[in-house]
């Protein structure tokens, strides 16, 4: 027994004397040098003539139970020089590692002197502290004429300062994520979306207004970068992008990094925070062309961003350099008119409908005469109007296009306009203007079947504005309609007219995924707004005025 | 064939007459909802080919289909363009340049406008919204007496006097359309000058006046005969005559269901692509994007 547990003591002894030998035996550190080194990791050997590319040293140190100071030094060949940066001098550096698990790793510029023969060199990197030495060799070729005459390019665009290797040529904004141009949106908007239906989806699924991951990752926007690098030099240089205001000149809030995920919290991400506070910032790598474009983008805090114009300013750094461009930049909070005007579309439909009950009083009021003569103006306005509107509208729109409706505007605005204000003039009541125009849609159902939402819709929108701009001048409580009143009355249905258009121009471009340019809609709703309709209420007052006495014999 | 006939709904085949005002009425306006739901071109050229097809059903006669190929045509080629003159996505290849965007005042106003053979393309597959809706509408003209869908306006509550107004508007279009006749040859009789003594359009602005004078007296005279009658006074109205059928309800309760699910899954996609994303109708996502 004791024997066996002797023997049981021992095996025990000599695992855990493995398992601690594997320890150590596992335990060192990893040394990754790489010359010249270029973010997009594409392996390159060769280094052209008075180029600063980078050297790329990484040391990784895991399970040494204490922390180690790393000497390093660089053995570079003949005519190459290290440029100086913090923390390096004369091409040593001292690095500390933490115990356990400890890492860094830096970028250092090499350049050749001008004179320096090409060929195949090497350089090679020694890592010393007390315990143990490493040293990693790389070999590369340089390639001094390869660059000469790019440097005599450089020397001639600038002579003074060598640091002006690589510049910012343009800045270009909003772009989508493949760096083109949206010919919709203006330069240098940058159109900032409604956050209310997240909001609302929160709420609903119960993560409160706090989890704004989902909007905070995708960008806002992204900017279009145009760098020239002359003398085709590799480098990681810092991109970073600040809402500047136009007046102080000083940063504000509405930029964050890709790392922020939600509007109170900190930065996630595994570098943990940053430190940048307003900003988005990037890490970019010129990979030795002479010009370079960057699609990089841009986060925003939909919090506290607010709309109004600002600068962007756009700096480069990298290498003790820095360079700094500035771009106006107007912030727009991004609504959909289209979405509005269905919206508003809808309220008028809801109104009309709950007016809808009220419709036999309206009758009653206007007797079985006002009623019946409304149903004849709906007759002709329909025969009249709608009809050769919608029939010779077709043949207009395929010869005239989307300029047909200046032609058909006589009809629709001025005809149309003319009998709805004669008919006024006749019976003065809320309600028959509304009847009038529910005929004629009726009738339009009825005969070609145009039981459609749009045009449901529409109606609601002609019933709801106009019955509203004539409640608002007062048309149904004055006593004597003036001939300078009615002109009055005949701008303000031309302006209610241009704003209808406006509203079902909208309408179907959201419904029939339409387009038309602004400045389309402008004259639409000038022409065929304001200036028809207003032509065609006044002559329909004058023509009031007359039928008047036949209502009279 | 005469205007009027080309409105009547005469030589259709029986079966289609057959069919009830209001499933017309409820298919027009579903199919509406369907074609400004769905954006994909495929699905919207089913939805207008199975309109042709429903002519071809109903026995459409061959007049009709050229006025129907005739409107279609246009329609779609008015909306090619529009679109091909306001299309506003990327990539726009231009065809030939209207206005140069450097033409003084035009050009800063327009911002310079050409004809781009992308929105062509694109205002032709917009146009099958318009299109579809044309050809339906047209059946249902072709195929239906304006009774049968004021039958349908009646027995879903219209208000009596509000239907006797639209019959009278229906009663009164030719008589109006022979009144307005009657005054263009007066008009064009007492014109003073020899030289455009037929012309329509000069006589056009005088139209006005007396016609809407004699739709007064006319009215005068209509509102006496109907008070007398009693019948402007009506509360009750027999909506028995317009029974809907039990099966065409059916029908369109599943065809309104179809649609209600068309919509409610196009809209669930449009809120997934504002953010309101949840995983488990991740399959309505996906045919809502390959096929609405």
């Amino acid at each position: 027994m004791r024997r066996s547990n002797t023997i049981l003591r021992g095996v025990l002894l000599t695992l855990l004397f493995l398992m601690g030998w594997a320890a150590c035996a596992l335990a060192g550190n990893k040394v990754d040098v790489i010359y010249p080194y270029s973010l997009e990791q594409r392996s390159l050997h060769t280094v052209t003539g008075q180029s600063t590319m980078p050297l790329y040293i990484d040391l990784t140190s895991y399970d040494i139970p204490r922390p180690q100071e790393v000497d390093i030094s660089l053995e570079l060949p003949k005519g190459f020089t290290a440029l100086d940066k913090e923390g390096w001098h004369d091409g040593k550096a001292r690095w500390r590692l933490d115990a356990n698990y400890g890492r860094n790793f830096d970028l250092v510029y090499l350049q050749a002197r001008p004179g320096t023969p090409s060929g195949e060199k090497s350089l090679t990197v020694r890592l010393r502290t007390p315990e143990w030495e490493e040293e990693r060799t790389v070999r590369f070729t340089y390639d001094a004429a390869g660059a000469t005459e790019n440097l005599e390019a450089a020397h001639t665009k600038k002579k003074d300062n060598k640091k002006f290797n690589w510049y910012i040529q343009s800045v270009t904004l909003p772009v989508d994520n493949l760096g083109n141009r949206d010919q919709r949106s203006e330069e240098g908007v940058i159109y900032v979306r409604d956050t209310s239906l997240e909001s609302f989806r929160n709420r609903m699924t119960g993560d409160g207004a706090t989890n704004w991951s989902a909007v905070f990752n995708h960008p806002a926007t992204f900017l279009l970068l145009d760098m020239r690098n002359p003398q085709k030099d590799i480098r990681m240089l810092k991109f970073k992008a600040q809402l500047v205001d136009k007046v102080t000149g000083k940063p504000v809030q509405g930029l964050v990094t890709a790392g922020k995920t939600n509007h109170e919290g900190g930065e996630g991400g595994w570098a943990g925070d940053t430190g940048d506070q307003w900003e988005t910032s990037a890490l970019i790598s010129l990979d030795g062309k002479k010009s370079q474009t960057f699609i990089l983008p841009l986060y925003i805090d939909y919090f506290t961003v607010l709309a109004g114009d600002y600068s962007l300013r756009v700096t480069i750094s990298g290498n003790g350099q820095e360079k700094v461009q500035e771009v106006p930049v107007t912030i727009a909070k991004k609504r959909s008119i289209g979405l509005m005007a269905v919206g508003f579309s809808f309220l008028c439909l809801f109104a009309v409908l709950l007016q809808l009950g009220r419709i036999r009083k309206f009758i009653r009021e206007m007797g079985a005469r006002g009623a019946i003569t409304v149903s004849l103006f709906a007759a002709i306005a329909f025969g009249g109007i709608s009809l050769p509107s919608t029939r010779l509208g077709d043949l207009l729109h395929a010869v005239l296009g989307p300029f047909s409706s200046r032609v058909t505007g006589l009809l629709t605005g001025i005809m149309s306009y003319l009998l709805i204000v004669a008919l006024l003039v006749l019976y003065r009541k809320p309600g028959v203007l509304a009847l009038m125009l529910l005929i004629r849609y009726m009738l339009s159902c009825v005969m070609f079947g145009h039981f459609t939402p749009l045009g449901l819709l529409s109606l609601s929108v002609n019933i709801a504005v106009l019955e509203a701009a004539l409640r608002l001048c007062g048309f149904f409580r004055r006593k004597e309609l003036t001939g300078r009143y009615m002109l009055g009355v005949a701008l303000l249905l031309g302006v209610a007219d241009a704003f209808m258009s406006f509203v079902n121009l909208q309408q179907m471009m959201f419904f029939y995924r339409l387009y038309y340019a602004d400045w389309y809609l402008a004259l639409y709703m000038l022409v065929n707004g304001v200036l028809y309709s207003s032509i065609g209420s006044w002559i329909g007052y004058r023509t009031g005025e007359k039928l008047r006495q036949v209502v009279g014999e | 064939m005469s205007m009027r006939q080309l409105w009547e709904g005469t030589d259709s085949r029986p079966w289609i007459r057959r069919i009830g005002g209001q499933t017309k009425v409820v298919i027009l306006f579903l199919m509406a909802i369907l074609t400004i739901t769905i954006d994909n071109p495929r699905t919207l050229f089913l939805l207008f080919f199975s309109t042709l097809l429903l002519h071809l059903a109903a026995g459409t006669s061959i007049y009709k289909w050229r006025v129907l190929a005739a409107l279609l045509m246009l329609g779609l080629w008015g909306s090619m363009f529009s679109q091909a003159l306001f299309f506003a996505q990327t990539p726009r290849t231009p065809l030939f340049v209207i206005i140069a965007r450097d033409t003084p005042w035009l050009g800063a106003i327009t911002g310079g406008l050409y004809v781009n053979r992308d929105g062509t393309l694109y205002g032709a597959v917009q146009g099958l919204r318009s299109a579809t809706m044309l050809s339906l509408g047209l059946l249902v003209c072709w195929t239906s007496d304006p009774r049968q869908l004021l039958g349908a306006l009646l027995s879903w509550k219209l208000p009596p006097q509000v239907a006797f107004m639209l019959v009278t508007a229906i009663r009164f279009l030719p008589v109006l359309a022979a009144e307005t006749g009657e005054i263009i040859t007066a008009l064009q009789l007492r014109s003073d000058t020899k030289s455009g003594r037929t012309a329509i359009i000069r006589h056009i602005p005088h139209i006005a006046k007396p016609l809407l004078a004699r739709c007064l007296r006319r009215a005068q005279t209509l509102a006496l005969s109907v008070v007398s009658r009693g019948f402007f006074q009506a509360r009750q109205r027999n909506t028995s005559l317009f029974v809907w059928n039990g099966r065409e309800k059916s029908a369109c309760g599943l065809f309104a269901l179809a649609t209600l699910a068309v919509v409610a899954g196009k809209l669930c996609f449009v809120l997934s692509e504002q953010g309101m994303y949840f995983g488990v109708l991740r399959r309505v996502y996906d045919i809502a994007k390959l096929y609405l």
